[in-house]
């Protein structure tokens, strides 16, 4: 692998790193999904920094060459994040169904404590006379 | 005669060729309690005729209307015509809003909770027909089908075949003849009750549910019913027509084969 290969790799392992790391600071990235992106920008690094002998000897155990084995290490990472992101969404899908669910139900209770409220402040009218019974 | 035309002049008829005048109002529940749950998604112009339906052949039974998102005055017609009315504030879908009926029949107390289209194309008669073997504990779930005694409207052209394809599929993976797995139209008993308020499938609930009873362990039976041709309103299954449903259904109904048992906890 040429030095300019390396410092290319390099390069964008640490911004991987750098924004993953700026988005969770500003808070716009839940560690729980940063993870798979610190790995990656890790992997790329480690990618980048190894020795041209472990590549060659890796590319040669695999039957591949340097550019396929790059293009499946890739692949296999974005599937992953991609895999990890349909989880997400699917317990986030299931959360969303319990909470419109709770809400429907909770919004009946609210309708019928309201309604027994209003009913004990406004009493009807013969019973105005005698106030303070009401208030057990 | 067309078939469309006997179906709709069967419709605007109220069930005269089943001799069903006030069938099922004198059901006796021994005490225990009932609720309809009536899932309904831009169904207004329906609500009045289903809900009196309800009143005349059912009045020894609470109706919830749960109001899946609808953007039309479901829920204001409902309430008009005397019904307790759930409103989720998002679309589920649904298996989403039958389970909400669920989860309500739970937690009020009922031992027997049916499930019943807002649209119309149920018949209220056939109800307690239904409820009477979940009283008599001989199953957990008994499903109105419309195939044991083929009157009325059924179904037709390729959703007659997708049907059949899916109760053959269904049929044989919970060991036992199923002739009606897309019908809407069930009541359960408090262990099915328990079942489907803790979890009951989201995406082709009615096929899956018979699924994940039959894991559970749970019964359940078919009666007669017959349904009426839909008037108002676009049935939530609009896609029947197509293969791809059918690939999506059956992939459901064989992935439910390998899921996880639900472990139910007291408070559901």
């Amino acid at each position: 692998m040429v030095a300019i290969q390396r410092i290319l790799l390099v390069a964008f392992a640490a911004a991987v790193l750098a924004v993953t790391f700026h988005l969770i600071r500003k808070r716009r990235l839940r560690e729980e999904y940063a993870v798979l992106w610190v790995v990656t920008g890790l992997v790329i690094l480690v990618g980048a920094l190894v020795p041209e002998g472990v590549l060659a000897w890796l590319s040669g155990a695999l039957h591949l060459s340097y550019g396929v084995l790059i293009t499946f290490v890739c692949f296999v990472f974005l599937a992953a994040i991609v895999l990890h992101y349909s989880v997400a969404i699917s317990r986030h899908a299931e959360r969303e169904k319990d909470l419109a669910q709770e809400l429907a139900l909770v919004r009946d209770e609210l309708e019928r404590l309201r309604a027994e409220l209003r009913e004990k402040q406004a009493p009807a009218p013969e019973k105005k006379p005698k106030p303070p019974a009401l208030r057990t | 005669m067309t078939d469309a035309d006997r179906d709709s002049a069967l419709d605007d008829r109220d069930e005269p060729e089943d001799g069903f005048d006030d069938a099922g109002a004198d059901l006796d529940l021994g005490g225990r309690r009932a609720l309809v749950v009536v899932p309904a998604y831009n169904e207004a112009p329906a609500m009045e005729r289903v809900l009196k339906d309800l009143a005349r052949h059912a009045p020894w039974a609470d109706v919830v209307v749960v109001d899946d998102g609808s953007t039309d005055a479901t829920a204001d017609e409902a309430r008009r015509a005397g019904a307790k009315v759930l409103r989720l504030p998002v679309n589920l879908g649904i298996g989403g809003a039958v389970q909400t009926g669920y989860r309500y029949a739970r937690r009020s107390g009922y031992d027997v909770a049916v499930q019943f289209d807002g649209d119309g194309q149920h018949r209220a008669a056939c109800l307690a027909a239904l409820v009477r073997p979940v009283l008599a504990d001989e199953a957990d779930l008994v499903i109105g089908s419309r195939f044991l005694e083929p009157r009325g409207h059924t179904a037709t052209g390729s959703r007659l075949v997708g049907i059949r394809i899916l109760s053959a599929v269904v049929s044989r993976i919970v060991g036992r003849r199923v002739t009606d797995p897309t019908s809407g139209f069930r009541a359960a008993g408090p262990r099915a009750l328990a079942l489907f308020a803790a979890e009951y499938p989201q995406d082709y609930p009615e096929p899956e549910s018979l699924v994940l009873l039959h894991k559970q362990g749970l019964g359940f039976a078919e009666r007669p019913a017959t349904m009426r041709r839909r008037r108002d309103g676009t049935s939530s299954i609009g896609l029947w027509h197509g293969g791809w449903y059918m690939v999506k259904v059956l992939l459901a109904v064989v992935m439910d084969i390998f899921k996880a048992p639900v472990r139910l906890k007291e408070d559901a």
